[in-house]
């Protein structure tokens, strides 16, 4: 440990110093966690996330599962480059999300006030996902069934797309609590890309679908060889957190 | 006068003083050398329990037959060995006979015990007795029925045990002689790397190629090219004894503790001796197995296994890096007969030992969780297979047995059980039948 250096300092001003900083030193010694011997390893230890398993619903009602599939299947069409949102997983990923902690936003801060905040704020309501599908959904439904005579899903798709369209534009009453139209629009668009884009093991991106439509590699973790490899497309094909078809020869 | 008194006094005193000192001196370095003993035998590795006082008493030992509890040997007169005399403990290192005529299990390699000189069992018991006597019972024997009978190992040493000093070979060095010394007797690295037979007892024909104890493989260490460490340089061999690790494996299970207990604080004239001794083992070579070929579906499988799994520290080409991540191709513990080791690190994980010359402890990850028992073969299979490896492919039950804990016990200690039973009571009616024939002779 050095001082530092003294321009004309006395003889006291410089053990001073060295009496600080040897007390600053040991005092940072005794702070931090010290390790001796192995680094800290037990067998069999890890910690999987539980994969989804394919089931019945778990948080919507069977009316609310017909709606939210022929909504994700509206946000992710199906088309030349990939499978539609219903295809891929993504309701499912959402009602499994509902009935776990983000659905009733287990760790955030959920008490008042609750005062209206800018944009960039996001949802600064008293409802939780959870409670913000079941209010919006139903809300959804009064909406259609008052003015079309019939649910969401039941619509042809063109009028599917224009009720999103205006949903997105604020243009449909929905409660306040909920977020109102837009934020309702903006909480399941973005539920949606979630569930698309994440690991097949929350219960969406089916057969990783989006990953092999990018060329996304999946939880690969290691492109040393790849690094030189300049304007070359990357052979492997994706994988997931649970792993492979490639995987099984059985 | 009386000063004179006081001045011989004081001189005999100086004298005593400097005796007692160069008799001190004298069992000070008796001590020191039985201490090294000690590390060369490894006692801690049995009686010493993980993170318990050391020679107290260790955890169970799983043997085919049941199991046995290494006993406290610390010079506690209750529950150690306090009461036992120099010569019980010679007796005992030689024979297997411990204090009291009670006799030992060979799970203390007393077969290997004996073949040690008079003077390194004799620095042993000097050490022994300096350590910190702790009071902790024991029960050793807590085999089943008939294996828990004690007096049935006077047939096992009867059949499988003949006590002799270690005879060296006047062809080889000292140095060799040396190894062979360390090797079989002190450091008793049969107990672990030679087969066993039916009976338990060390498979002589077979020494140091390679036995199956406690979930894992001991791997083949003599110095066969294909499943021993033939192809591994004398400096290699030392560098993995003194460190835990070298450019071709890391040390993994049992031999992990073996490391950082004893290999890796003996002194470099002991290490190079072993590995003279041991690189010199030539026995008739394993076959080479035809390697499983690349396109079968298997092999596939474990290939893309491989790739996402194990590449990251392995390499794509198994070179893995050195002095962290063990390398695949071209080593040996890879292309051992049985996989069970291999298994047993996918499944479980593994540290490398912790030693001065080695103190990183990289560590493997569990796979148990991601991989199922087809995908564990699977990579295997293309693990001991590729890149210049062959070896036989492992398949999915195997993987399956290890994951639920291993074999359970095999039927043959049981048939060995029965035999015995068998004679016991032969030996009853014959006993009866000599009584009952005594009266009528009177």
């Amino acid at each position: 440990m050095t001082s530092p250096p003294i321009r004309s300092g006395s003889r006291r001003e410089l053990l001073a110093s060295v009496a600080v900083t040897s007390l600053l030193a040991s005092a940072s010694e005794a702070g931090a966690r010290g390790y001796s011997g192995s680094l800290p390893f037990r067998t069999y230890s890890a910690d999987p996330p539980r994969p989804v398993l394919p089931g019945a619903w778990v948080f919507f009602t069977q009316d609310e599962a017909v709606a939210v599939e022929a909504i994700v299947d509206r946000l992710v069409p199906a088309d030349d480059l990939s499978v539609g949102g219903k295809e891929a997983g993504c309701a499912v990923f959402i009602d499994r999300q509902l009935a776990g902690p983000y659905g009733h936003s287990s760790r955030l801060y959920t008490q008042g006030p609750f005062l209206p905040g800018l944009p960039t704020q996001g949802y600064q309501g008293e409802m939780n996902p959870a409670q913000r599908y079941r209010a919006g959904l139903a809300a959804i439904d009064a909406h259609l069934k008052r003015e079309k005579g019939r649910g969401f899903a039941a619509l042809p798709a063109v009028e599917q797309d224009a009720f999103l369209t205006r949903l997105e534009k604020g243009e449909v009453t929905l409660p306040p609590g909920s977020g109102g139209a837009q934020g309702f629009f903006n909480l399941v668009l973005q539920n949606t890309m979630e569930g698309f884009f994440s690991d097949p093991v929350y219960g969406g991106n089916r057969g990783m679908a989006s990953w092999r439509m990018l060329g996304f590699p999946g939880t690969r973790y290691d492109y040393r060889d790849w690094v030189s490899k300049h304007n070359q497309r990357y052979p492997l094909p994706p994988v997931s957190i649970m792993g492979a078809p490639e995987w099984s020869a059985r | 006068m009386s000063a004179l008194r006081n001045t011989l006094a004081a001189l005999a005193l100086v004298v005593g003083t400097a005796t007692a000192h160069a008799e001190g001196a004298d069992q000070a370095d008796r001590i020191m050398r039985g201490q090294y003993q000690a590390v060369l035998g490894d006692c801690m590795a049995c009686h010493t329990r993980p993170g318990g006082a050391p020679f107290a008493g260790g955890l169970p030992l799983e043997t085919p037959f049941g199991a046995l509890v290494p006993p406290n040997i610390t010079p506690d007169p209750e529950t150690g060995i306090g009461q036992w005399s120099e010569a019980d403990f010679t007796r005992m290192m030689r024979t297997g006979i411990g204090h009291g005529g009670r006799r030992l299990y060979p799970a203390m390699p007393y077969p290997a015990y004996s073949l040690m000189t008079e003077r390194d069992i004799a620095d042993l018991w000097a050490y022994l007795a300096t350590v910190e006597p702790v009071a902790n019972r024991v029960v050793a024997n807590q085999l089943p029925f008939p294996f828990n009978i004690r007096l049935s190992m006077l047939f096992w040493n009867l059949l499988n045990f003949t006590p002799q000093p270690f005879r060296p070979d006047p062809a080889q060095s000292a140095e060799w002689n040396r190894g062979a010394y360390l090797v079989q007797g002190p450091a008793h690295c049969g107990s672990c790397h030679t087969p066993k037979t039916m009976l338990g007892a060390d498979d002589t024909s077979q020494a140091l190629r390679g036995a199956s104890l406690q979930g894992w493989f001991a791997p083949d260490i003599t110095g066969d090219p294909q499943t021993g460490i033939g192809g591994w340089s004398q400096e290699e061999l030392v560098t993995y004894l003194r460190t835990g690790v070298n450019a071709h494996s890391v040390a993994s299970g049992p031999m992990r503790e073996a490391v950082e207990n004893s290999t890796s604080r003996m002194n470099d004239a002991d290490l190079r001796a072993i590995a003279v001794y041991l690189r010199s083992l030539r026995p008739a070579a394993s076959p080479v197995p035809q390697p499983v070929a690349a396109s079968e579906p298997r092999m596939r499988a474990g290939a893309a296994v491989y790739a996402a799994n194990c590449a990251a520290c392995h390499g794509a080409e198994g070179t893995g890096a050195r002095q962290l991540f063990p390398a695949l191709a071209g080593n040996p513990l890879v292309r051992q007969a049985n996989a069970e080791t291999l298994v047993h690190l996918v499944l479980a994980g593994s540290q490398g030992a912790h030693t001065p010359g080695a103190p990183t402890t990289p560590a493997m990850p569990s796979l148990a969780w991601r991989l199922n028992d087809a995908q564990v073969a699977d990579v295997l299979t293309y693990v001991r297979n590729s890149w210049g490896n062959a070896a036989a492919p492992v398949l999915p039950e195997q993987v399956a047995k290890q994951r639920g804990g291993g074999d359970g016990m095999p039927l043959w200690p049981w048939i060995a059980g029965a035999a015995m039973v068998v004679c016991l009571v032969l030996l009853g009616l014959l006993a009866v039948c000599r009584r009952r024939r005594r009266p009528l002779a009177a």
